[in-house]
């Protein structure tokens, strides 16, 4: 009896690694192989073309003596710190708008989701041209007699044209936002009232807390994301109406729009120094792990799961 | 909050509402007039807000002057293929995940869910080296063929839904001598489907929109998917003259237009998957 049993969870062991050996071949292969092999890269001076020695933590010291490297690091958290903290501003804000009773709900929530379905190719050049110094945004300043900034070709306000670029696209975290709003049972809002309270208390004290849980996701893929921004910036960033677009760096005016995933890109894929990109890329996933460690600690204290009630 | 409001507060929500729909419009109705502006239109850059001109010639133009044929035809090769290896890898290795009670499953999810946070570029190059090694680069197999090994994150969505299906089911089929790979395709497949349906436009969109990795392998003009095939008409131009933004904008919509179809097609199952998989991933 005891033998037959054993031979049955034998089989069932079999089973599960047969269904999942397509990730852990994968795994092997793409993952772990690669992760150990750039670690490795990134303590030497290989190029493309020549193997190379060995350096030690030439690399990484070399990394920090360079100004573009702290630019790109600037430019980088700048970006994921003010686009994280007002797209979720921003798509709270929405939501709770929409969950108010109203008419044409549906094509609301239709409106601010569509955007996230434009690929970020085109959105970059889209907004490269609505931030024209002629283009919309100017001319409805214009209206105000505000005289617009030239946006993208203006070191200090790139990266603010950048950031409200990305905010277009901020669906689907509001959609999950939206249906979390739904989910909030009407009684806590009933017995506020009751008790009198306002309607910022109500966000405060109800809204809030309930959609916490909802809230830390998106700011936990919002950072992860935004930190490895790439493709906006270098779409705009190598347009040949940029200045040196074509020929420069491809990081916008002054560098102001050189994101780390595009330093990275330009020393490995470039300027073939790929001992020097695996240090980049070691240090960005640093800085990811970080972060997401310090939202992770963090959440304890700001967010509130119903289960802990019980 | 179900409670009606006063006239007025409705009434600011709904001016709120609309100021933001329109600055949420607003760019997709510029980018429709700048895809339906002239040639001379464009080379001065005076292009309206609001379509003032419809030179719906640009999209006959955008097939027979310049390579966006081949780039669809290249964007959906790549779409296509990836969407099926994904779905297929994917469900597989959930099924195995959601259903089996094996001693250090636990741990090896672990480690699946945690490689979602490493950033692509830290195994870029290494894997970049194999690529080459198998004289693969200019070829599309390092953007399908990874495909095969399944996705983490489609892994995980795949996983929270079967784990919700009752396992009564496949108990009943293994009493009925079934095997697991039975159960799986024709108990668990069958049920999972709408959670298929989901993944595949997650899927579909995410290789239509596919940039920084094409770009590292493919060096070819006509081996190039559409997406980057756009950002070649904003930086080279067509014909060898400078770049032409409506005949790009053109280009552009044919990118976005299948999006939005999908969209509208699909938004049901993507937002019940979606929504189910936040909340699940908070817990």
């Amino acid at each position: 009896m005891k033998k037959k049993r054993k031979k049955k969870l034998g089989r069932e062991t079999a089973w599960f690694w047969f269904f999942i050996s397509p990730w852990i071949i994968g795994f092997c292969i793409f993952t772990a192989f690669p992760m150990l092999a750039s670690f490795y890269y990134s303590f030497t001076n290989w190029d493309m073309f020549q193997a190379g020695s060995f350096v030690g933590l030439d690399n990484y010291k070399k990394l920090l003596g360079e100004e573009m490297f702290f630019k790109a690091v600037y430019n980088t958290f700048f970006y994921a710190f003010f686009y994280v903290v007002l797209s979720t501003l921003l798509s709270l804000f929405v939501a709770v708008l929409l969950n108010y009773p109203l008419k044409g709900r549906r094509i609301f929530r239709t409106i601010f989701y569509i955007p996230t379905l434009v690929p970020v190719v085109v959105s970059a050049l889209l907004f490269f041209r609505v931030f024209a110094p002629q283009g919309p945004v100017n001319a409805a300043l214009g209206f105000f007699g505000i005289e617009g900034p030239t946006w993208f070709f203006s070191e200090t306000w790139s990266k603010p044209a950048l950031i409200i670029m990305s905010l277009w696209g901020l669906g689907t975290a509001f959609i999950l936002l939206l249906s979390g709003l739904q989910g909030i049972p009407g009684e806590l809002y009933e017995a506020a009232r009751i008790d009198g309270s306002g309607a910022w208390a109500e966000f405060r004290y109800i809204t809030v807390p309930m959609l916490s849980p909802v809230i830390f996701y998106n700011v936990v893929m919002g950072i992860i994301n935004s930190l490895q921004v790439f493709t906006q910036v270098y779409v705009i960033g190598t347009n040949p109406l940029m200045p040196g677009g074509s020929t420069g760096s491809g990081g916008g005016p002054g560098n102001s729009l050189l994101s780390i995933v595009q330093l990275l890109y330009i020393k490995g894929f470039r300027d073939y120094k790929m001992g020097y990109a695996s240090a980049i890329a070691w240090v960005l996933l640093i800085i990811i792990l970080i972060f997401t460690m310090l939202i992770f600690k963090s959440s304890a204290l700001w967010t509130y799961y119903e289960e802990e009630r019980k | 909050m179900k409670k009606k409001g006063s006239p007025i507060q409705t009434a600011v929500v709904y001016l709120i509402l609309l100021l933001f729909s329109a600055a949420f419009l607003i760019p997709f109705i510029y980018m429709i007039s700048i895809a339906l502006s002239s040639d001379a239109t464009a080379n001065q850059a005076a292009y309206t807000i609001f379509p003032r001109e419809f030179e719906f010639q640009n999209f006959v133009r955008i097939f027979t002057e310049s390579d966006v044929p081949i780039w669809l035809k290249n964007s959906l090769i790549l779409t296509v293929c990836n969407t099926v290896f994904t779905l297929v890898s994917s469900s597989m290795v959930a099924y195995g995940f959601a259903r089996f009670r094996v001693k250090g499953k636990g741990v090896i999810f672990m480690i699946l869910l945690s490689t979602m946070m490493i950033p692509t570029q830290v195994t870029l190059i290494p894997q970049f080296m194999i690529f080459r090694n198998l004289g693969w680069i200019n070829t599309m197999l390092p953007l399908i063929i990874p495909n095969l090994f399944g996705s983490p994150f489609y892994i995980f969505m795949l996983r929270q839904f079967i784990m919700r299906l009752p396992i009564s089911l496949d108990e009943a089929a293994k009493i009925d001598g079934m095997s697991y790979w039975g159960i799986y395709i024709k108990i668990v497949v069958p049920l999972i489907k709408p959670a298929l349906a989901a993944v595949a436009i997650f899927a579909i969109m995410g290789n239509w929109n596919w940039f920084f990795e094409p770009m590292i392998y493919l060096n070819q003009t006509e081996k190039y998917p559409l997406a980057i095939g756009v950002q070649i008409l904003s930086a080279v131009g067509h014909a060898g003259q400078l770049p032409l933004w409506n005949l790009m904008m053109a280009a552009a919509m044919i990118l976005v237009i299948p999006m939005i179809l999908l969209f509208f097609l699909g938004q049901r199952q993507m937002f019940e998957l979606s929504i189910s998989t936040g909340s699940d991933s908070i817990k």
